[in-house]
């Protein structure tokens, strides 16, 4: 009985046939998850990499994590501010957006890269102030365009650099191990 | 028969009675007028949600504080008791925080409060039911905030979702934002400098938060006076707030 069901797999075709939607599967499971990886559709093709080669600060242009809880992101008119002087600006394609969003006077709509659930409370400064860099968390971004997250942002990876940081210090291990310190 | 030595037993509400605590609260209940102003203030403050006219009727109120008033005596010559409010107590022996099976109902050994897990919470209402102060509520479905209410979230508390159980937590975030700017300026939190909403709101300035652990704060001056009491006190969940009546 299930012979004569699936007996058509034993010929020749069944077999290329299931030897294609094997594949076809495969590459829909790979294709979807290398959607989960992929950065996000950003207005403006950012190369990270160029600026900061041009030696300019991460704090330049997020100067909030130095300050509080949010690093924040460039408005127009901090991007205008240098590239206005520059000839680029005038006949590059990829900045085209920019100068569409100055003279229209609207804001670049950027999509954040690196984010933390809701139920995380996540403050930049004091990691500033603990010495943490930049590049600890986000990468080095002389190797990237759009930035991208080295890693996964969970609770695991967190509490391994807190505990690391408070090895000889019990008081700040209690504080950077309480639930209370990130989730409220 | 030997009378029972709570400290040679090793008793933890004996030794609990000596800790100190951290942050702790006075209420005056002599000047509580009802005005409901630290329920709204908390409400905005920590994004509660309004639960509508059905649920509410169900007892399902979001409310981290609420104002109490008992009737005393019998009817026709009732007494009304002063106004309560009752908040979380933030007892130092929590009845809530053994009873949770996933551990979301835990102390903070850091700021010395009772904290609300909510990524932990599975909703098993255990810590609500054995809370003597009755002041932990649940979620029952994900409320709606349409617009524009949904502008006035508080960005640094968490957007509770349904089936998770919370309560008052010292404005946790308003804590955690003078710490910060403390240690950004290399000091201590100096008392006064921050309070809770409910707190902040109050007219009659019957709600007071401060340190616990410093002798010259303005919750210990007022602690001192004899009227002082704490709720439940004969449970020995050594609560963090304490009451004035009838001074």
């Amino acid at each position: 009985m299930i012979k004569n069901i699936f007996g058509w797999l034993f010929s020749p075709l069944g077999r290329i046939a299931l030897l294609i939607g094997g594949l076809t599967v495969l590459s829909l499971a790979v294709w979807g998850i290398s959607l989960t990886q992929a950065s996000p559709e950003q207005p403006i093709q950012f190369p990270h990499n160029r600026h900061v080669n041009f030696g300019i600060q991460c704090l330049y242009c997020h100067p909030g994590a130095s300050r509080g809880p949010v690093a924040g992101l460039p408005t127009q008119t901090k991007c205008w501010g240098c590239h206005q002087q520059m000839q680029i600006t005038e006949t590059s394609e990829l900045l085209k957006p920019l100068v569409q969003a100055v003279e229209n006077n609207e804001p670049i709509q950027w999509v954040p890269v690196a984010i933390v659930p809701d139920f995380v409370q996540f403050n930049h400064r004091p990691h500033i102030a603990a010495g943490v860099n930049c590049e600890d968390c986000h990468g080095d971004m002389t190797q990237v365009t759009i930035a991208e997250n080295p890693q996964v942002f969970n609770m695991g990876w967190c509490l391994n650099c807190h505990k690391e940081h408070s090895v000889d210090n019990p008081e700040l291990r209690t504080k950077l191990l309480d639930c209370g310190t990130c989730h409220y | 028969m030997k009378p029972i030595d709570l400290n040679e037993m090793g008793a933890i509400g004996a030794i609990a009675q000596e800790a100190e605590g951290k942050w702790g609260m006075v209420i005056d209940q002599d000047l509580c007028t009802g005005c409901q102003a630290c329920v709204a203030a908390c409400s905005m403050e920590n994004n509660i949600a309004f639960v509508g006219e059905e649920d509410a009727s169900y007892g399902r109120s979001l409310q981290w504080i609420r104002i109490e008033r008992f009737w005393e005596g019998e009817y026709p010559e009732v007494k009304m008791t002063p106004f309560q409010p009752m908040l979380c107590q933030h007892c130092h022996n929590a009845p809530c925080e053994p009873v949770c099976p996933v551990f979301a109902a835990v102390h903070s050994p850091a700021e010395d409060l009772n904290l609300q897990v909510y990524n932990r919470c599975v909703g098993t209402r255990y810590c609500a039911n054995n809370c003597p102060y009755q002041v932990r509520v649940f979620n029952w479905r994900d409320y709606e905030r349409p617009e524009p209410l949904n502008n006035q979230f508080n960005p640094d508390v968490t957007v509770r979702r349904r089936g998770i159980m919370e309560k008052c937590t010292f404005c946790l975030q308003r804590i955690h934002r003078a710490e910060d700017l403390a240690k950004a300026e290399g000091r201590e939190v100096r008392d006064g400098e921050f309070t809770t909403a409910c707190a902040q709101a109050c007219p009659a300035d019957a709600i007071i938060f401060g340190r616990l652990d410093d002798p010259e704060s303005r919750v210990n001056q007022l602690s001192k006076p004899d009227r002082g009491y704490q709720m439940l006190e004969e449970l020995g969940t050594v609560p963090r707030i304490t009451y004035f009546k009838e001074g």
